[in-house]
Order: structure tokens, then sequence, then C-alpha cells
């Protein structure tokens, strides 16, 4: 039943996007017979024609569509790749402030990390379809927007919906947001239904921003997000190895699987995670136009009921050269703890019985980890001479480097994404 | 390390709460925002999937946007 309706959903956001694409055209095609039609400035003291009369009466089209398409591809050094193809259709008429767009992607994931590898699994493989739909209707100083998107893998299924306000003040010098977002995930089990196996997780978030000019070359604005999630989020997939005290105390940052399956205890429970999880955040952005460059900055601190603190950086500047290209360096630093339930080697008590820690993980990313980013971007403006952005192809690149400080397996990842962007108003 | 990232956390936060209140938020006329309009000023530079990777590997991501799929990243 939920396959059913997670397929009849698929449909309908894959019709959707295909009807914003086919809309485009359709009525950038109008928009360009009006123009063919409409006569050239008519000087007033020149009788105007009873043509142009008719046509100057039809309603004007001033709305805009934009379209893009991009090919992303990630590899990392613990063996994950992914290539993921995806399209975004957007229809703006900013003179009535109405816009609404959708965009529609596929992950191909192929994976044979250090955890696949430590449960003697295979190459895993696994496609993953997510699509969205939002419109915004700002007409003068206050805007709605409201926003769907799901994400389907064959074992999990995400759905979410929000709804944002936003208002404008003092000329439109500060915009206050207001925000809300509903989460709905279905976490199951590879190659069974849902009806057999799943688990609901629900999200709740609350948004709340403020948009300042600071002058006349700067923008800034703070958004605090204050997330609530409920339901185990536990990989049914990941198995916990365990260790004799004596052994845990001996285990070494980054032991190797071959280690691992010598030293570990015969039992190997999987994931438990806490059942709920409150996280806040902060993040600051500031937008500064130079001559001929814009900067753009962005630090986010963040913090949960898990105990994990964590900041990010993340800085790019944009050179214009010419009025046909762009160049940007872009650079990103992300630090953060353990949650306070993580272990590098869990014991078990084993000679008083079969006691397990309450709480247990193996998922990396909730360790103590340091993640420097770098990398590069470039776009080429190639519409024509009047208005050369109007069409526009991007390649983006980033370099990271992950440090785990306290893991089993790995204690680096090495990682590039690359992405191919081509845009075009219709 | 923790002590280290929550140091940066507040620094952070507290740097940009200091920008906000030392910049004195000029009052800019709408004529004179050329500059801030600027595409470049608010165009996304980054990929779709640039997110997606971002929620995976950060442990600390999530609740930043008001309507985003889950990463479903089981």
């Amino acid at each position: 039943m939920q396959l059913k309706a997670r397929q009849a959903i698929l449909r309908v956001l894959a019709v959707a996007s295909f009807l914003l694409v086919l809309l485009g055209p359709a009525s950038a095609r109008a928009d360009k017979d009006n123009q063919q039609d409409a006569p050239a400035v008519t000087p007033k003291d020149v009788p105007t024609p009873p043509i142009a009369k008719e046509v100057s009466t039809r309603p004007e089209d001033t709305s805009t569509k934009h379209v893009a398409f991009e090919m992303s591809s990630y590899t990392d050094t613990d063996n994950v790749t992914v290539f993921t193809p995806s399209m975004n259709a957007t229809i703006e008429n900013v003179t009535q402030g109405a816009s609404i767009s959708g965009h529609y992607l596929v992950d191909v994931v192929s994976a044979a990390s250090a955890d696949i590898v430590s449960t003697a699994s295979g190459r895993w493989n696994e496609v993953r379809q997510a699509g969205g739909l939002e419109g915004t209707y700002k007409p003068h100083e206050t805007g709605f927007t409201l926003a769907g998107a799901m994400s389907s893998e064959p074992d999990y299924l995400s759905l979410s919906l929000g709804a944002q306000i936003t208002q404008d003040f003092n000329e439109k010098n500060t915009t206050l947001l207001l925000g809300y977002g509903y989460g709905h995930d279905t976490v199951g089990y590879h190659f069974t239904p849902f009806s057999v196996f799943s688990r609901i997780v629900q999200s709740s978030t609350i948004s709340v921003g403020l948009t300042q000019v600071m002058d006349r070359s700067t923008v800034g604005s703070l958004a605090l997000d204050i997330n609530i999630e409920n339901g185990d989020q536990s990989k049914p997939y990941r198995y916990i190895p365990l260790f004799s005290p004596t052994e845990a105390a001996l285990v070494p940052n980054g032991a190797s699987i071959a280690w691992v399956t010598e030293n570990r205890l015969p039992e190997r429970p999987a994931e438990q995670l806490p059942l709920n999880r409150e996280r806040i955040s902060l993040t600051g952005r500031i937008a500064h136009r130079l001559d001929g460059s814009t900067l753009r900055l962005e630090e986010r601190a963040y913090a949960d009921s898990w105990l994990m603190v964590a900041s990010s950086s993340d800085v790019r500047w944009i050179f214009d050269i010419g009025r046909r290209f762009q160049f940007w360096p872009h650079a990103r630093f992300h630090a953060q703890n353990a949650v306070n339930f993580w272990q590098r080697a869990y014991v078990s008590e084993s000679a008083t019985g079969f006691v397990l820690p309450e709480f247990r993980t193996g998922n990396r990313e909730l360790g103590p980890l340091l993640t420097e980013t770098g990398g590069a971007g470039i776009k080429a403006f190639l519409g024509k001479a009047g208005n050369p952005r109007s069409l526009s192809i991007a390649l983006h690149c980033d370099a990271s480097y992950t440090t785990y400080l306290d893991d089993l397996y790995i204690t680096s990842r090495s990682s590039v994404l690359g992405a191919l962007i081509l845009e075009g108003e219709l | 390390m923790p002590r280290s990232a929550t140091h940066t956390a507040r620094m952070g936060a507290l740097g940009l709460l200091m920008l906000f209140a030392l910049s004195g938020c000029t009052h800019v006329a709408p004529y004179d925002r050329a500059r801030l309009a600027y595409p470049s000023m608010t165009d996304s530079y980054e990929s779709a999937m640039s997110g997606h990777v971002r929620a995976v590997h950060e442990g600390a991501s999530g609740g930043g946007s008001v309507a985003e799929s889950g990463c479903g990243c089981n």
C-alpha cells in the first residue's frame, strides 16, 4: 500500500516537473510571438496602426522561465561513488510577486565502504529519487511560501512540507522571516515491504530569520533554526562490534577490520540511537559587493540534545571577469565533537551476562571530526549581447579532507565533488 | 576538541552579532541599491548535490531549511 502511494507521489512529482519544463518553452514562444507582433517604438506623432492597438490590449506576460540541468559526481577514498543528474525549473513573475519552482534528481550510489566490508557484505548499489515543488507569492511587503519535497529509495521514504512568511520593513531594508517545516520519514529494510518492517521518524522545524541591509554594498542575515526529531533513526544494517573491558582499552584509533574481527566479542548488536533529538543552529550570512567581485561569508553554530556542538564556516569570493565570466574560490571548515554516547570501542560486560550499552552507534558522522574543503568554480554566460546571463554553463569542483579523531576502521577520508550546470531562460 | 568546537561556535555567533551591532545598519534608499541588486549577491553558487553531501558528511547538519527532504541515507 505504501509502495503504491510512494509510486503515485513520484509520478505526480515527475509529471509536475515535466509540465514545468513544457510550460516554460510554450510561454516563451508566446512571448516571442508577442514581441514579433508588437511594433517597434512608435513616435507620438505617428498614428498607431489598428493591429498594434489590438496587440497592446493583450495582457502582457511579464513572467520569466528558468530551467537548469545539473550533472554531479562524488567519489571518496572510502569507496563510495555517487552520480546525480538533476533538473530544476522556475516560473517567476516579478511584477506580480509570484513564482513557482520544481526540482527532481536521481542519486545512483555505489558503495563498498569500510563499514560495509566489515559486515562481510559485498558492494552495495542503490538509487534514490528526490523531488519538490515550491510556490511563493509576495505582492508587496508580505510574502508567503509553501513547499513540499520527497525523497525515495527502496528502504527509505522521506516526505516534507513547509511554510514561510516574510515581512519587509523600513523600505525593505529589513526583512523578517518565520517558517515551519514538518518531515515524515519511513525507515525500512532492503527487499522488505514497509508493511513488514518500518519505523517512522517525524521532525518539526521552526525557523526565525532577519535580513538587514547594512550599507550600500552589504547585506547580512541571521537565521535561528530549532529542529525536533522523534523516532528511531538507528540504521537497521549497522552492527556494532563489542569488546571486553580489557580489549576496549587497547583498541587503537582507526583499528583495521582484521584487528577488530580478531579481538571483538562474538555478539554484535544493531545500532541503537536515542529516540528523539533536538537541534538548534544559528546561521549568519554576509554578502558584500566590492568593485568587480562579491564576497560571501557564512558561519553556523550548532548544538543538540545529544550534546554535539559544531561550527561550520564557509567563504566564497566571486570574481567577475568581464561581462561573460565569473570565477570563484571556495573554502569551508567544519568541526564537531562527539555525541554523548559515542565510544570508539563499546564494552559488553559479558561476565555478568549479555549486557549492552543502551545507546551505541557506528556512524562516524556522530563522532569527533574535522573537515576542510577547498574548491573553485567557473561560470560562462553564453546569452546574446543584450542579455548574456540568459544562458550559462558552470563547472564546480570541491575537494574535502575529513579527519576522524576517534573511530574504528579509518582515520581520514578524502572526497571530490564535481558538478556541471547548464542554466537558461526560456 | 569539544572545547575547541564550542569555543569556535560561540566566537562565530558572537562575531556575527557584533558585526550586526557595529554596522549601524545604514538606511539605504531604494534608488541606491544597485550594488545590492547585483546577481552574485543572491545567486546560488552551490550544486544541488552539495547540500546532500554535506548533510551526510556533517552530523551537525539539519534544521537549516524549512522544507527540505530528508537525506534517506540508510
